[in-house]
C-alpha cells in the first residue's frame, strides 16, 4: 500500500460523493448515497480498515484524512437531508393549498328582535344605575290604568289615549304607568323606589307609518324623598348618552300628563344631523323621545307615599320609536312585519 | 286649534314679534306649535272690481265679455269671463295683468278673438278655505259685499295677509282654546298687557222677557238675553274672514256672532228663535229616557236620562253643550232671539257628546270647564255686536240663573305655594323675586305675609289647584333649560333581574345562539285562528277574551295560543321568497278565569318557537327541510343552557295539532314544561305552512321554578376513562331512550356510576338488517371515580349491557 495512492483515492472519493449527493433527488436516494459513501460496505470504511497494512507513523496522518473526510462527507449529507426535507414539506404544502375564499361552514346566528335589542339595551343602563326591573298585567283595571293616575273617568284627557275595552272596568292598559301605582304599593313604605317597566301597551290606534295598535313601553319610576326635576334631567341625560352616543344632550320642554307635575316632552339631539337642523328634525336640531314628568302629588298619596313627605319623577319611552331612530328605520309596521330579510340583519351583534 | 294671528295682535300688542318667534316662545312654554302658515300665499294685484256690463262673447256660449271698473278714475277693464254667476253690479277680485296668483302670473290674453286684461277670481283662485264655505261660494266668481270698495287690494281687504298659527293644546289648557286665554298667555310671555274688556250694557230696569227654570244639577248657572229686530243677512267680511282663518264656517251674521264670541271668550254662546220657544221658557233639565230631538244637523236623536236638554215647557229644543235643535234653529227670517250663555256640567256634556258621535266646538270647551268670568261678558259681547253689526235691540235685562253653589269670580282659587318646596321639587335656584314676576306676569296675586304665599288664582285657569301646578307655572315661564342636570342623591340601589327575567333573557339568547330569530307579533287574533289547532269546540284554549269594539275584523279577541301568529310569520317569508328559519317568539297569552270577564284573567309568558322551510343549506349538503331533530336539538340546548337537560324526559304527547307519531312533551322532574313536534298535515295546511313544518310551545313560568338557580362544578376525573363501541341490531319501534336507560341500569347494578355515558352515534337500516328491524351504534364510556379499571372490568361491565339488551330487547349484536 502506498500513501499517496489512498491520498489520491479519497480526493476522488470525496469529489465523487459530493457530485452524488448533489444528484440525489430525493430522501430514498439519499439513503443509498448514505449506504455507498458512508455505509459498512463503503470504501471510505473500506480505508479505514486497510489503513492496518500501513507503517504505524503514517497510520496517523492518514487516520486523520479519513476522519476528516468522513466528517465532511457527514455534515454534507445532513445538509443535504434538511434541504430534501424542506423540500419535500414544500410540495407537500403547495399540494394541500385549497381555496381560501370558498365559503366557511356556516354557523347559523339568530338574532334579537330590534325591539327586544333595544328595551335589552335600556334595561341594563338602568340596571347599571340601580332601577329594579318590573312587567305587569297587560289587562288592567280601569282604576290602575287611569283613576289612580289622576284620569278620572269623562276626564278629556283620557282621549289622550284610545282605550280597548274589555268589560267596563277591564281594558289593555294603554300605556305601562298602572305600574307606577302598582309598584309603589307595593314597595311602600320602603324607598327609594328606583324602578323600570318594560311590556306591551295597546291604543286604538289605526296601523300606519308612525302608529301601531300594539307598542311597547319602557316607564322609569324614582321614588324617594328629596327628588328634584334636575335628577330626572340627569338620569335622562344618563340614558341618553348611553344609548345614543357619548355627546348626547336632553332638552326638556313643558307638557301634560295628568300624573306628572310638572310635566315634560324630552328632546335628544337629532340623531340624523347630529343638532345641526334637518328634515327629521323639522330645522329644529332636536328629536323627541319621551314624555316625563314629577310624579303628581295625587298619584304619590293615593299609592301611599305622602306628598309632603315623597316625591319622585317618572317618564314613559317608546322602544319602536328608538329602535325606529337608532336604525334608520322609517316605518313602524316593518316591526311587526318579521320579514327575515329585516330581522337577520340584526344578526350583527354590535351597533 | 287654528289661531289668526292679527286677531292676537290686535287683543296683546305682539306686531314686533314674528309669527314664527311667538310660536318658538309658545312652544317652549308648552302650548306646542306644530305650524306657522300664511293663511293665502303668493297672490299679489288683485283687487276690487266692479262689473259694470256683461255681455255674451261673440264666439263661445260659455264666455262673457265684461267690463270691469278697477279704479274711480280710470276706464274699464275687458276681461273674458268663463264663470257662470257672473253679473253686471257684481263687486269681484280682479287679477289685473300683472298680478300673481297661486295658479302663476296673469297676463293678457286672447280668448276666441277678444283681448281679455286680466282674470275675475273664484274663491278657490284667491286661496280662500272653500272647504269652509257654502256651496254657492265656491262655485263660480266669488262675490263680494256690494260696500268692498273699488280698487282695493284684496289681500288687504279679505286678511289674507294673516298668518295661522296651529297649536296643539294639551287638554289641561282649555283657557287657551280663545283669543282671550291666549292672549294672557302671551301678554305674560311678553310682559304685554291684554286689550280685551267685558263690554258694559246700560242696563234698563225692565226685566227679561224670558223665564228661566233651572232643573237640574248639570247647569250650575244660565244666563240670556233677548234680542228683536235682527236681520238675517250675512256677517261683516271681516267676521266671515276670520271665522275662516280660525277653521270655523262663516253661515249668517247671527250664528256667526255667536261662534265669533266662542273663538275671543271661549265661551259656547247658542242663539234660539226667540219665537219657536213656547212661552218665552227657558227648561233647562235631564232629558227623558228616549226622549227624540232633531238637532241642527237634521238627524233625529235619542237622548238617554244622562243628557242635559235645553227645553221649553212642551218640548226638548237643544242638547245642553253640544247642539241645538232644529225646532228652534235660527233661520232666514228670524228676528228676535234668545241668547244663551251658561255653565254646563263638564263630565255629562262629554258623555252625551260620546254617546251621540258628536264633537262640536262647544262640547270640547264645555268638557274642559269654561270660565265663569266669561259666562256674563260674553253674552254681552256677542249682546253688543247684535246690535251693531245686525240691528238688533237689547229686550230687558238679563236674565241670570243660578243653582247650587256659585259659579262666577267667587269661584277664584286660593292656592298655598312654598317657594322653598318649589325650588326642592325642581332642583333649579328660582329666586322669591322671579317667582313672583312670574304669578304677576299671569296675572295671579300673592299673599307673602307668611312663608308660604297664598296665590289667587283668576277663573280662567281652572287647571290651577295645588302646589305642583303653580310649580309647573314657575318652571314654564323661567324656562325648563333653567333646570340644571343632577343625579338623585339617595341610598344606592343595586339593579339585578329577577329570576323570572333573567330565565327570559337565557331563553332569548340561547334560542338566537342556536340560529333561530327572534320575532314580535300581535296579541289580538281571531277565534277562528284556533280551528287549525283541530281542538274540541269546548277546549279550554277557545275561551278567549273578546274585545268589546275590536278596530278590524281579524283581530277581535285576545290570543290563548301562539301557534297562528307564528304560522303567519311562517306563511308570510315563505310568499316572500325566504326559504326557511327557525323563529321564536316570547309573549304572553291571556287566560280567563271564567266568561265574561269579572276579573284580569291570568297571563302566562311562554315561547314558542317555529321551524319551516329549508335548513339554511351548506356548500356541497344537499337543501332538506327542517324536521323533529332540528327542533329537538334546539329544545336540548335551551334545557341545558337553564341546566335542566338531566332531568328532563321527552313522552309522546297527544296534543291534537301534532303529528301523532313525531311530537313530544318534555317532562322535568316530572312535570311538563312544554311540546314541540311535527304539525299534524291538516293543522299545517289550515295554517298554510308546509307539512314538514315544527311548532314548540314552553312555559316560561314553570320551568322557572323547576330549573335550580346555582352551579357547582364536578371535579375532574383522576382516572383514565375506557371507551368501547357496541352496535346492535333491533326492532324498530325500540327506544334509544329505553336502551340508554337499560344500559345505565345494568352497569349501576355492577358499580353504580361507572358508565359515564352511552351516547348513539350511529342508525343504519338496509343491506344486512331485516326489514322492521334497525342497527344502533352506541359509544360508551366507561370510568370509576377510585381507580383505572382493567381490561377485564370493562369487558365485565360491556357484557352485562348487552345481555340486559338482550333480555329486555332481543337486541343482537352486529357483526
Ligand atoms: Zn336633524
Amino acid at each position: 500500500m502506498d500513501i499517496n495512492q489512498i491520498e489520491r483515492e479519497l480526493q476522488t472519493l470525496g469529489e465523487t460523493a459530493i457530485a452524488a449527493l448533489e444528484a440525489a433527488a430525493d430522501l430514498r436516494e439519499l439513503d443509498e448515497w448514505r449506504v455507498e459513501y458512508l455505509g459498512k460496505k463503503s470504501r471510505l470504511t473500506g480505508i479505514s480498515r486497510e489503513m492496518g497494512q500501513l507503517p504505524p507513523d503514517e497510520r496517523p496522518v492518514l487516520g486523520e484524512r479519513v476522519n476528516a473526510l468522513r466528517g465532511h462527507l457527514t455534515t454534507a449529507f445532513e445538509n443535504r437531508a434538511r434541504q430534501l426535507q424542506q423540500e419535500a414539506l414544500a410540495r407537500r404544502l403547495g399540494a394541500e393549498r385549497i381555496d381560501i375564499t370558498m365559503p366557511g361552514r356556516p354557523h347559523p346566528l339568530g338574532a334579537v328582535h330590534p325591539i327586544t335589542r333595544v328595551i335589552e339595551e335600556i334595561e341594563d343602563v338602568f340596571l347599571g344605575m340601580g332601577f329594579q326591573i318590573a312587567e305587569g298585567p297587560e289587562v288592567e283595571t280601569d282604576e290602575y290604568n287611569f283613576e289612580r293616575l289622576n284620569l278620572p273617568k269623562d276626564h278629556p284627557a283620557r282621549d289622550m289615549q284610545d282605550t280597548f275595552y274589555l268589560t267596563d272596568t277591564l281594558l289593555m292598559r294603554t300605556h305601562t304607568s298602572p305600574m307606577q301605582v302598582r309598584t309603589m304599593e307595593r314597595m311602600r313604605p320602603h324607598a327609594p323606589v328606583k324602578v323600570i317597566v318594560p311590556g306591551r301597551v295597546y291604543r286604538r290606534d289605526e296601523d300606519d307609518a308612525t302608529h301601531s295598535h300594539a307598542f311597547t313601553q319602557i316607564e322609569g319610576l324614582v321614588v324617594d324623598r328629596g327628588i328634584r326635576m334636575s335628577d330626572l334631567k340627569g338620569v335622562l341625560e344618563q340614558f341618553a348618552k348611553a344609548v345614543f352616543g357619548p355627546d348626547q344632550a336632553v332638552r326638556l320642554r313643558p307638557s301634560y300628563f295628568p300624573f306628572t307635575e310638572p310635566s315634560a316632552e324630552v328632546d335628544i339631539r337629532c340623531v340624523h344631523c347630529g343638532g345641526a337642523g334637518c328634515r327629521v328634525c323639522k330645522q329644529t336640531g332636536w328629536i323627541e323621545i319621551l314624555g316625563a314628568g314629577m310624579v303628581h302629588p295625587f298619584v304619590l298619596d293615593l299609592a301611599g307615599y305622602d306628598s309632603r313627605v315623597f316625591s319622585g319623577f317618572a317618564f314613559g319611552m317608546g322602544p319602536e320609536r328608538i329602535a325606529m331612530l337608532k336604525y334608520g328605520i322609517d316605518d313602524i309596521r316593518l316591526l311587526y312585519q318579521n320579514d327575515l330579510r329585516l330581522l337577520q340583519q340584526f344578526t350583527r351583534v354590535v351597533g | 286649534m287654528k289661531v289668526s294671528y292679527q286677531w292676537l295682535c290686535e287683543v296683546v300688542d305682539i306686531r314686533d314679534v314674528a309669527p314664527e318667534a311667538l310660536a318658538a316662545r309658545l312652544t317652549s312654554a308648552g302650548l306646542a306649535v306644530d305650524a306657522v302658515e300664511p293663511r293665502v300665499q303668493g297672490i299679489r294685484g288683485v283687487v276690487v272690481g266692479e262689473v259694470v256690463a256683461c255681455a255674451q262673447h261673440p264666439n263661445a256660449d260659455r264666455l262673457k265679455v265684461c267690463e270691469v271698473r278697477v279704479s274711480e278714475a280710470e276706464a274699464p277693464l275687458t276681461i273674458v269671463c268663463g264663470a257662470p254667476n257672473v253679473a253686471a253690479g257684481q263687486r269681484v277680485p280682479v287679477a289685473t295683468v300683472g298680478a300673481m296668483l297661486p295658479g302663476g302670473p296673469i297676463g293678457r290674453a286672447r280668448l276666441r278673438g277678444v283681448e281679455s286684461c286680466g282674470m275675475l277670481c273664484s274663491a278657490a283662485e284667491i286661496g280662500l278655505e272653500t272647504r269652509l264655505l257654502p256651496k254657492e261660494q265656491t262655485e263660480g266668481l266669488y262675490i263680494l259685499p256690494a260696500d268692498a270698495p273699488i280698487g282695493a287690494d284684496v289681500v288687504a281687504y279679505l286678511h289674507l295677509d294673516d298668518v295661522v298659527l296651529d297649536i296643539d293644546l294639551t287638554p289641561n289648557r282649555s283657557d287657551c282654546l280663545s283669543i282671550r286665554g291666549l292672549a294672557y298667555e302671551i301678554a305674560a310671555l311678553y310682559g304685554r298687557e291684554v286689550r280685551l274688556a267685558a263690554p258694559s250694557l246700560a242696563a234698563s230696569g225692565q226685566p227679561s222677557p224670558v223665564t228661566v227654570r233651572l232643573e237640574t244639577d248639570g247647569c250650575p248657572r244660565y244666563d240670556a238675553r233677548v234680542l228683536e229686530g235682527l236681520n238675517d243677512g250675512p256677517s261683516p267680511i271681516w267676521m266671515q274672514m276670520r271665522l275662516l282663518a280660525m277653521g270655523v264656517r262663516p253661515i249668517g251674521c247671527i250664528v256667526d256672532v255667536t261662534n265669533y264670541v266662542m273663538l275671543e271668550w271661549g265661551q259656547p254662546l247658542h242663539a234660539f228663535d226667540l219665537d219657536q220657544v213656547h212661552d218665552r221658557t227657558i227648561v233647562v233639565r235631564q232629558a227623558e229616557e228616549g226622549e227624540e230631538l232633531v238637532t241642527l244637523d237634521g238627524i233625529p236623536r235619542r237622548l238617554s236620562a244622562d243628557t242635559i236638554v235645553i227645553a221649553d215647557p212642551d218640548r226638548a229644543i237643544g242638547i245642553a253643550g253640544v247642539m241645538g235643535g232644529a225646532n228652534s234653529e235660527i233661520r232666514s227670517g228670524t228676528r228676535r232671539v234668545i241668547l244663551e250663555s251658561a255653565v254646563f256640567h263638564a263630565a255629562s256634556v262629554r258623555r252625551t257628546g260620546q254617546r251621540l258621535g258628536l264633537r262640536s266646538e262647544a262640547q270640547q270647551r264645555f268638557e274642559k270647564g269654561v270660565d265663569p268670568v266669561a259666562v256674563r261678558a260674553a253674552l254681552d259681547r256677542a249682546a253688543s255686536l247684535y246690535t251693531e253689526l245686525a240691528g238688533g235691540m237689547l229686550v230687558g235685562d238679563a236674565v241670570s240663573v243660578r243653582r247650587g253653589a256659585p259659579v262666577d269670580a267667587e269661584g277664584e282659587q286660593i292656592v298655598e305655594f312654598d317657594p322653598l318646596r318649589c325650588r326642592g321639587l325642581l332642583g333649579a335656584d328660582v329666586a322669591d323675586e322671579q317667582i313672583l314676576q312670574v304669578f304677576d306676569a299671569l296675572g295671579f296675586t300673592t299673599d307673602r305675609s307668611s312663608a308660604v304665599w297664598r296665590v289667587t288664582v283668576p277663573t280662567r285657569r281652572p287647571d290651577i289647584t295645588r302646589e305642583a301646578d303653580l310649580v309647573e307655572e314657575v318652571a314654564r315661564m323661567v324656562g325648563y333649560d333653567q333646570i340644571p342636570s343632577t343625579l338623585p342623591q339617595g341610598a344606592t340601589t343595586a339593579g339585578v333581574l329577577t329570576r323570572a327575567q333573567q330565565m327570559q333573557r337565557v331563553t332569548r339568547h340561547t334560542l338566537v345562539g342556536c340560529g333561530m330569530m327572534e320575532v314580535f307579533t300581535y296579541a289580538f287574533t281571531h277565534p277562528s285562528q284556533l280551528d287549525a289547532l283541530r281542538i274540541a269546540e269546548d277546549d279550554p284554549l277557545r275561551r278567549t277574551i273578546p274585545l268589546a269594539r275590536p278596530m278590524s275584523d281579524d283581530r277581535t279577541v285576545l290570543r290563548t295560543h301562539l301557534l297562528p301568529s307564528l304560522a303567519q310569520v311562517a306563511a308570510y317569508n315563505l310568499a316572500h321568497g325566504n326559504p326557511g328559519a327557525g323563529v321564536f317568539e316570547i309573549a304572553r297569552v291571556y287566560v280567563p278565569n271564567g266568561l265574561p270577564l269579572t276579573e284580569q284573567p291570568e297571563e302566562r309568558v311562554q315561547w314558542a318557537g317555529l321551524w319551516f322551510g329549508q335548513v339554511p343549506q351548506r356548500v356541497g349538503e344537499r337543501a332538506r327541510p327542517y324536521d323533529f331533530f332540528d327542533a329537538k336539538g334546539v329544545i336540548e340546548a335551551w334545557l341545558e343552557a337553564l341546566g335542566c337537560r338531566g332531568q328532563a324526559e321527552f313522552q309522546r304527547t297527544e296534543k291534537p295539532w301534532y303529528h301523532p307519531g313525531r311530537s313530544a312533551e318534555v317532562v322535568v322532574d316530572g312535570r311538563s314544561v312544554g311540546t314541540f313536534g311535527q304539525l299534524h298535515p291538516q293543522t299545517a295546511e289550515h295554517l298554510d305552512v308546509p307539512a314538514n313544518t315544527l311548532y314548540a310551545e314552553f312555559g316560561l313560568e314553570k320551568i322557572a321554578a323547576l330549573s335550580h338557580p346555582t352551579l357547582r362544578v364536578n371535579p375532574l376525573p383522576r382516572f383514565p376513562m375506557s371507551l368501547r363501541d357496541l352496535a346492535v341490531v333491533v326492532r324498530s319501534t325500540v327506544a334509544v331512550a329505553d336502551l340508554v336507560h337499560a344500559a345505565k341500569a345494568a352497569a349501576d347494578r355492577i358499580e353504580p356510576g361507572v358508565l359515564e355515558s352511552c351516547q348513539l352515534f350511529d342508525v343504519y337500516r338496509g343491506a344486512g338488517i331485516p326489514e322492521g328491524k334497525v342497527s344502533l351504534a352506541f359509544s360508551f364510556v366507561y370510568r370509576a371515580a377510585d381507580r383505572t379499571l382493567t381490561d377485564a372490568e370493562v369487558t365485565n361491565l360491556e357484557h352485562a349491557v348487552l345481555d340486559a339488551w338482550k333480555d329486555a330487547f332481543q337486541a343482537e349484536l352486529r357483526q
